[in-house]
């Protein structure tokens, strides 16, 4: 019996080969286009850290620092007056995730993680049945994705969009403490600004070697590449193209978290935008100097302000060229693609960066929702808050709402008219023992036009309690404090913030 | 003095033991400082534990760098003659390890206290041709003799050696401490990672 392959037989299986390697790919896309017609539309959170809305043109900054996102918002609902839940990057992205305020999930310290139950209460566990992705540059952000890690079916570990950085291997070493270890070893072989570090010969060997990576992008970048400090450098430009690859492989529907550092400080732009803002005549109003303030001289400010305007250029490149990729790839007409930030920054009153004090460049920042398939833009100026996403894309995908989550669905999806006078809480207590009832933190509650400001437990600062009050509708820059003139409306808000706080404390008596 | 002696053995177990400690004296030393310099601003950071956390990996990586050296500098000693007593060898690679730390050390000073050169110095580099190559001369003229003075005088006097051993004595007693805090900044590490 002649059983083997002739010659002819064989070039007739050959030639079956390239269909072969299609079929998997072709029969993914098939359960993608399933899935969605099932009605289950990708999620896709960008969220670039330390973006404050302050200083973007479409808002109404003065420098155009966002031109390519002022001409794909034309398709997306931007919220003009949106709120993070906090002022700096482990609260405020605990509150967009948990969908809950920081005085609930309590990730109150620097790098610091939620309590328990939020384990389960995120947007990984509400997209359950999606598959769900994360990436971060930010270390205090991966040490939340990472408590969050069961709920997910890919964290990307952070190491993977750094440039060839050693820090692998501390990472990988004390990887349940990976955070403090490579700030250490940040310290020990990283030759700081000024010179010095904790190794006094490997330090040199370990500058040399680093140098030698990165040496064919410096002149890229003039004033060092894009770092999280503790990392070599990263390309905001890898980010978007891997981001853009990740999200056509991955399968669909997919809920995807990214969250990358630029404009966060060092505010270290491209040397396409590097200088763009100098000498351009542009002067920042002068505000009263706050009772946390740190810098004292104005041409930091004014400097610091335009590198990261500069910075902001960046940023806005890059993710024009990923809203183009996914409009390219077909993604856009199956996916909700939501842009914003888990803090701002400030450049006045005597502060740069993010900490401390609640002004309305530190919270306020940029949200854009891109619906799939919309063409039209619509503006929101309704006072929303970085917790109402979770409620809002949940509803919006068909996935159970969580009770849990404190936010409301955002307008336009919901059916009724948006309450004006609704409370948007933001709360800032990062030196407070997230077990206990807080005693020092740093509060606002924004209603209607006003924005009342209320710190407490700062015996250091000379106030136990200090209380603002501001109309951001008639006075966006909050530069008269209306406390004095407006005493009831003081009295009003303060008091419901208060009865707020008796609320959120009670637990911890 | 018994400068030549064929019979010596290159290393004794208690030479090996004072000059691991003088290796790792510079480094723990230099750690435990600029840990403490940073304390403020990690204890801002996040927390006390947090602070004192770091300060312990960095007692740790100085104790992984403190045996890089001790290898590197054991490889050296066999260049030191095997005729020689291993007191001189200990001795001059001890003081060859510290003076190169201590320059180092004087290096990051320069930084941290932001310290610049005298101006006529400048002035003086500046009129040279080659104002960078006769920086670099200058450097290596004065990094080369205090290597090659102390080296001399302990191969040449009894008395700089018994001097330079006194102090290696002294010193490896406060390394030894370090060590003791290398052992507890291993536990907070391992505390930290199960």
């Amino acid at each position: 019996m002649k059983n083997q392959l002739n010659r002819r037989d064989f070039l007739k299986l050959a030639s079956l080969m390239p269909l072969s390697f299609a079929t998997p790919r072709f029969l993914k896309k098939l359960g993608n286009s399933q899935a969605l017609q099932n009605g289950r539309k990708n999620v896709i959170v960008v969220v670039f850290d330390a973006f404050s809305a302050y200083n973007i043109s479409l808002y109404g900054y003065k420098r155009e620092t966002t031109p390519n996102l002022a001409k794909i918002a034309k398709r997306a609902i931007v919220y003009h007056n949106h709120f993070a839940g906090s002022n700096f990057t482990t609260s405020g992205t605990a509150s967009l995730l948990t969908g809950t305020l920081p005085w609930t999930h309590r990730a109150l310290l620097p790098n610091g993680m939620v309590a328990k139950p939020f384990v389960t209460r995120n947007f990984f566990h509400a997209f359950q049945n999606y598959y769900r992705v994360a990436y971060t540059h930010n270390s205090w952000a991966y040490t939340l994705l990472k408590q969050f890690h069961d709920q997910m079916d890919q964290l990307v570990p952070r190491e993977k969009l750094l440039l060839g950085s050693y820090n692998g291997l501390i990472e990988t070493l004390f990887k349940n403490d990976e955070d403090i270890a490579s700030v250490s070893w940040a310290r020990t072989i990283k030759i700081q600004d000024g010179g010095y570090a904790y190794s006094l010969f490997l330090s040199n060997l370990y500058k040399v070697l680093e140098e030698g990576k990165v040496a064919n992008l410096k002149p890229m970048f003039p004033r060092g590449l894009p770092t999280s400090q503790t990392d070599i450098g990263f390309l905001l430009e890898d980010a978007v193209d891997w981001l853009g690859n990740l999200v056509t492989d991955i399968p669909q529907p997919f809920f995807g978290y990214f969250h990358f550092l630029p404009p966060h400080f060092p505010y270290n732009t491209s040397l396409e935008f590097y200088n763009r803002f100098d000498g351009d005549g542009y002067k920042p109003l002068s505000k009263p100097v706050d009772i946390f303030a740190t810098h004292m001289i104005n041409a930091d400010a004014l400097k610091y302000r335009r590198e990261y305007d500069e910075f902001i250029l960046y940023v806005d490149k890059e993710f024009g060229r990923f809203f183009n990729a996914l409009e390219a790839s077909g993604l856009l007409e199956n996916s909700w693609v939501v842009l914003t930030s888990d803090h701002g920054e400030m450049f006045e009153r005597g502060l740069i960066g993010h900490m401390d004090t609640l002004y309305q460049p530190v919270i306020r920042v940029p949200l854009f929702i891109f619906e799939p398939g919309r063409k039209d833009g619509i503006d929101i100026h309704t006072p929303t808050s970085a917790i109402d996403l979770l409620p809002t894309l949940t509803h919006m995908t068909g996935q159970t709402m969580p009770d849990w989550a404190e936010g409301v669905i955002l307008p336009p999806f919901l059916d009724a008219n948006p309450d004006p006078n609704r409370n948007v809480y933001a709360v800032s207590a990062d030196k407070n023992d997230p077990k206990a009832a807080l005693t020092q933190a740093s509060t606002t509650l924004i209603k209607g036009r006003y924005k009342l400001l209320y710190y407490f437990g700062y015996p250091d600062f000379g106030v136990n309690e200090l209380v603002k009050l501001y109309d951001i509708e008639s006075d966006p820059d909050e530069l008269v404090d209306l406390y004095n003139s407006k005493q009831e409306i003081v009295a009003e808000l303060l008091s419901e913030l208060k009865s707020k706080l008796d609320e959120v404390n009670k637990p911890y008596l | 003095m018994t400068l030549i002696n064929s019979k010596t053995q290159l290393y004794t177990r208690q030479g090996l033991w004072s000059l691991f400690l003088m290796c790792a004296f510079p480094f723990h030393f230099w750690t435990l400082l600029l840990a403490f310099r940073d304390l403020s601003w990690l204890i801002d950071r996040s927390n006390l534990w947090d602070a004192i956390s770091v300060a312990s990996y960095g007692m740790i990586f100085a104790f992984a760098e403190s045996l890089l050296v001790f290898l590197i500098a054991i490889i050296l000693g066999f260049l030191v003659s095997k005729y020689w007593d291993s007191r001189y060898r200990i001795a001059l690679i001890s003081s060859l390890i510290l003076i190169t730390a201590l320059w180092a050390i004087a290096s990051q000073l320069f930084a941290l206290l932001s310290i610049s050169l005298p101006i006529w110095l400048i002035i003086f580099f500046v009129q040279q041709s080659h104002p960078l190559r006769a920086l670099y001369v200058v450097s290596l003229l004065l990094v080369a003799s205090t290597v090659l003075i102390p080296t001399y005088l302990i191969l040449k006097s009894d008395k700089a050696l018994q001097v330079i051993l006194g102090f290696i004595d002294r010193i490896t007693l406060l390394a030894a401490f370090y060590l003791l805090f290398d052992v507890i900044g291993l536990i907070i590490v391992i505390i930290r990672n199960v």
